[in-house]
């Protein structure tokens, strides 16, 4: 039964990601700019500019191009990057994992904050701590990620000197093993805490009002009734209800903290795909832009999968068909 | 609702692990004594500097190579690659003795078949600027012996010289680059040079590393290793530098300076050279198709409304200067003097106006009246283009221009955008270009005015300027090998652009450099770091 359900949702994903691919590329061939100029500098002659463009195939008419793309898709070839003059899936794959580690910390980080913070806020509606917690996580998530950002370089980098300033090793760090790994964790604690603080804002929201919807619910009377304690009724017998809509919501986010994470890695120079997309975009490397939107839309539709299974698992209500 | 305590427990716990994560997290980045680390803005994508002008590849790559000559500070010739050379033919050819005994960094020797192949097959393709200046004078490149090289030329060319350095003409190995595709060489991520520092490793987004070339001909660079960080964000570079996680960053940010100033662990250098360009102007251009720019009058009342110290102390925060003639006073021998060009004058801007027919009543806006080219009643309004990153300049030329009734409307559009809709599409009124002069102006200069540099080209002649006097002054000037010859023709040029104004030269801007008390000995821009030591 699960089986049909992910190959069926594999199979709408199909024509999604098509669509986004045919007009992403409609989009990014339309826009004004030229890959040429950024690979060859300025100060050329048209010449010049013309035997570039036909170096690299930019000379053909655009649904020549984008019949030879498709065509290469299909067989799995993304392309070859004007900047990088290397094969599109290489050099995304080259800076995936980093991005992976910075949107996997920040999200696991959040879960783990956010949802104590929010069963603490529901337990006394209005109540001071609940006033402190709401108001915190409306500020945090009003405030853009690069002015927390740089506030917390200031602040916790420059200032106390607690953490590294940017990068996710040491310069010219020649560490391996756990040197390392410690070295990387050092340089993640920052940037992840900046990406986790909107997420948190946002979690802490949701989990909030539904543990809210819950807590006077008959199963949770009943359980105080049986004498249990407020924190195990709490974990016990309103979180998991409460928790389900927020597993949607999860899975819903995972594409805005990939979009978050391109800000957060331009700012602390991690190197990930967020910084890959912004010199992409400015040096119209359109294989490597169509390539990351592909791997993008294709991390959402899989994470959206997951959260629906997860609700499953955690619902027994639910069945998948 | 009773007994949170637990989970309170729970916090405090978390709270304290937290606090002792982040105790731990303080222990120093210990770095080897010989490192030095620099900032970067741009991950470069590949490192071969032959085939590209971008600015992002020459500040990664260029202490790798080395060019036929170098460029001291007030951009004379000293030797590099070439140790001396002659002039022959009234400067239709140039003979170079090249230095014996260099080897590449993977141990080939360096001769002069390296330098005929790097022009022939790689610079004068690919290499925009070169190509651009030196290709259609270029009669040939020959090697009489392994360690000579002969240019000649089809008509005495006078900037050779100033196009032979490290940024213009990097020498490429030919064992490495013949019979391959230059621009998917695998060479160019992981390049061999002549330079002071050869490749060790890169990670895209993250740093690349050199070692120090120990047989470098002028001596080995004083410290081992040389890391570049790939930092974009500015601010951040800065904080890096103060946190000290890096020696030298290549641009500082206008606001930070006085912070940087005062930092007793900082210096700060300023210097016009720079890897993306050199001796630059910021420059306002007139769209001259527009019939609204016809008159000169109205060119020469919008460049009199314009305050230039304004910019220099409130755009550039008190650096650079305010330009005073069309050449950078920088390429000395070509920047005129006591040029008679627009003083601030808002009387001036006024009266011009009115004699056009561009009348104004109170404080409003001019409307036109008899204005040729343009109806009755239409209301002095008109658009400014710039990059995003000169939004100040727009800010600050629309408050000046409001003063004398002109309204700019200003669009700041990205870098790729900028180029199609100005030089591609010639749609705008007036826009903004960072003219930069290079070492030459035949390398710089020339594109600006020159009618067959009206092409949908970045940074050519941005006006649509055509004057067949000073193009003709242009070939002579590119041609005059006597120096005074060549200064006469520019200055010459320069007198005729001023009274046609087809741009007004707003500032003169410089590059500051930061780096750590802790290290000295920086040499110019392109090889910074090839004398460079640091203490820890």
């Amino acid at each position: 039964m699960t089986r049909r359900f992910v190959a069926g949702r594999l199979a709408q994903a199909v024509p999604t990601m098509t669509a986004i691919l045919v007009v992403s590329f409609i989009l990014l061939h339309l826009a004004p700019g030229d890959p040429v100029l950024a690979l060859a500098g300025e100060h050329g002659d048209a010449a010049y500019y013309a035997f570039m463009r036909q170096r690299f195939g930019l000379d053909q008419s655009l649904p020549q191009q984008l019949v030879t793309y498709l065509g290469r898709v299909v067989t799995g070839d993304l392309g070859s990057s004007y900047v990088y003059g290397r094969g599109t899936f290489r050099v995304i794959m080259d800076r995936a994992p980093a991005t992976l580690l910075l949107t996997g910390t920040a999200l696991l980080i959040s879960i783990l904050v956010a949802i104590p913070l929010a069963a603490v806020a529901a337990a006394k509606p209005h109540g001071a701590r609940d006033v402190g917690i709401s108001g915190a996580a409306l500020a945090l998530y009003s405030a853009p990620a690069f002015w927390v950002g740089q506030l917390a370089i200031l602040a916790f980098a420059l200032r106390l000197g607690l953490f590294p300033v940017q990068g996710m090793t040491s310069a010219g760090s020649a560490a391996t093993g756990w040197s390392h790994a410690w070295d990387v964790i050092r340089h993640l604690a920052l940037p992840a805490m900046v990406l986790a603080s909107q997420e948190i804002a946002v979690l802490v929201r949701i989990t909030r009002s539904t543990l809210l919807d819950e807590l006077p619910r008959d199963h949770v009377r009943t359980a105080r009734a049986k004498g249990l304690g407020e924190v195990r009724t709490v974990v016990r017998h309103a979180l998991p209800r409460a928790l389900l809509p927020v597993v949607t919501i999860l899975g819903a986010r995972v594409g805005h903290v990939i979009a978050g994470a391109a800000v957060v890695e331009i700012i602390f120079g991690w190197p990930g795909m967020g910084q890959l997309l912004l010199a992409s975009l400015q040096s119209r490397d359109t294989p490597i832009l169509l390539g990351l939107f592909l791997l993008i839309s294709l991390t959402v539709v899989l994470a959206n999968l997951l959260s629906d299974l997860m609700y499953a698992a955690i619902d027994p209500r639910v069945r998948l068909r | 609702m009773p007994g949170f305590d637990g989970r309170r427990r729970h916090a405090n716990a978390l709270l304290a692990l937290a606090l002792v994560a982040m105790g731990c997290a303080t222990e120093g980045a210990g770095r080897d004594a010989t490192t030095l680390v620099a900032a970067i803005e741009t991950d470069p994508g590949q490192l071969n500097t032959a085939i590209t002008t971008n600015g992002s590849v020459h500040t990664a790559a260029a202490l790798l190579y080395d060019g036929l000559v170098s460029l001291d500070d007030s951009l004379r010739p000293t030797p590099a690659l070439a140790v001396r050379w002659e002039i022959e033919d009234g400067g239709a050819r140039y003979r170079f003795h090249l230095r014996r005994g260099v080897r590449w960094h993977d141990g080939r020797p360096f001769t002069a078949a390296d330098v005929t192949f790097t022009f022939e097959q790689l610079l004068l393709r690919y290499h925009a600027r070169t190509r651009a200046s030196m290709a259609p004078a270029l009669a040939g490149i020959e090697a009489p012996d392994d360690s000579t090289v002969v240019f000649i030329f089809r008509r005495p060319y006078a900037p050779l010289l100033q196009q032979l350095d490290v940024s213009e003409a990097p020498i490429m190995p030919r064992h490495v680059f013949a019979g391959s595709d230059p621009l998917r060489n695998p060479a160019n991520v992981a390049p061999i040079g002549t330079g002071p520092y050869r490749f060790a490793s890169y990670t895209s987004h993250s740093e690349i590393r050199y070692t120090a070339n120990r047989d470098y001909f002028r001596g080995a660079p004083p410290m081992s290793t040389l890391v570049l960080r790939v930092i974009p964000d500015d601010g951040t570079q800065v904080a890096a530098l103060e946190a000290g996680e890096v020696d030298w960053i290549f641009s500082v940010p206008g606001p930070a300076r006085e912070r940087l100033r005062a930092d007793p662990r900082i210096r700060l250098r300023q210097s016009p050279l720079g890897a993306g360009g050199s001796n630059c102007i910021t420059t306002l251009g007139f769209n001259l198709d527009r019939p609204w720019f016809r008159d000169v009058r109205v060119r020469k009342a919008i460049a009199h409304a314009v305050n230039r110290p304004q910019f220099v102390e409130r755009v550039l925060f008190g650096e650079g200067r305010a330009a005073d003639a069309p050449i950078s006073s920088q390429i000395a021998f070509a920047h005129a003097r006591g040029l008679p060009i627009a003083a601030y004058d808002t009387a001036e801007a006024a009266r011009l106006l009115n004699a056009v027919g561009w009348r104004r009543r109170g404080a409003g806006l001019r409307t036109a009246q008899n204005v040729d080219g343009v109806p009755d009643g239409t209301s002095f309004t008109i658009g400014f283009k710039a990059m995003p990153s000169q939004s100040a300049y727009g800010d600050l030329l629309r408050a000046q221009l409001h003063a004398i009734g002109i309204d700019l409307r200003l669009e700041l559009l990205e870098p790729a955008v900028f180029a199609a809709s100005v030089f591609t599409a010639r749609d705008f009124d007036t826009a903004l270009g960072a003219y930069c002069n290079g070492t030459d102006p035949e390398i710089g200069v020339r594109r600006m005015y020159a009618a067959s540099s009206i092409a949908p080209v970045p940074f050519s002649n941005m006006a649509g300027y055509r004057n067949p006097v000073v193009d003709g002054l242009f070939d002579r000037a590119g041609a005059a090998i006597d120096p005074a010859g060549r200064r006469e023709a520019y200055r010459q040029i320069q007198e005729i652009v001023v009274r046609d104004q087809p741009y007004v030269w707003l500032v003169e801007t410089v590059n500051t450099q930061a780096y750590s008390v802790r290290c000295r000995g920086f040499g110019g821009v392109s090889h910074f770091a090839a004398t460079a030591e640091c203490r820890r």
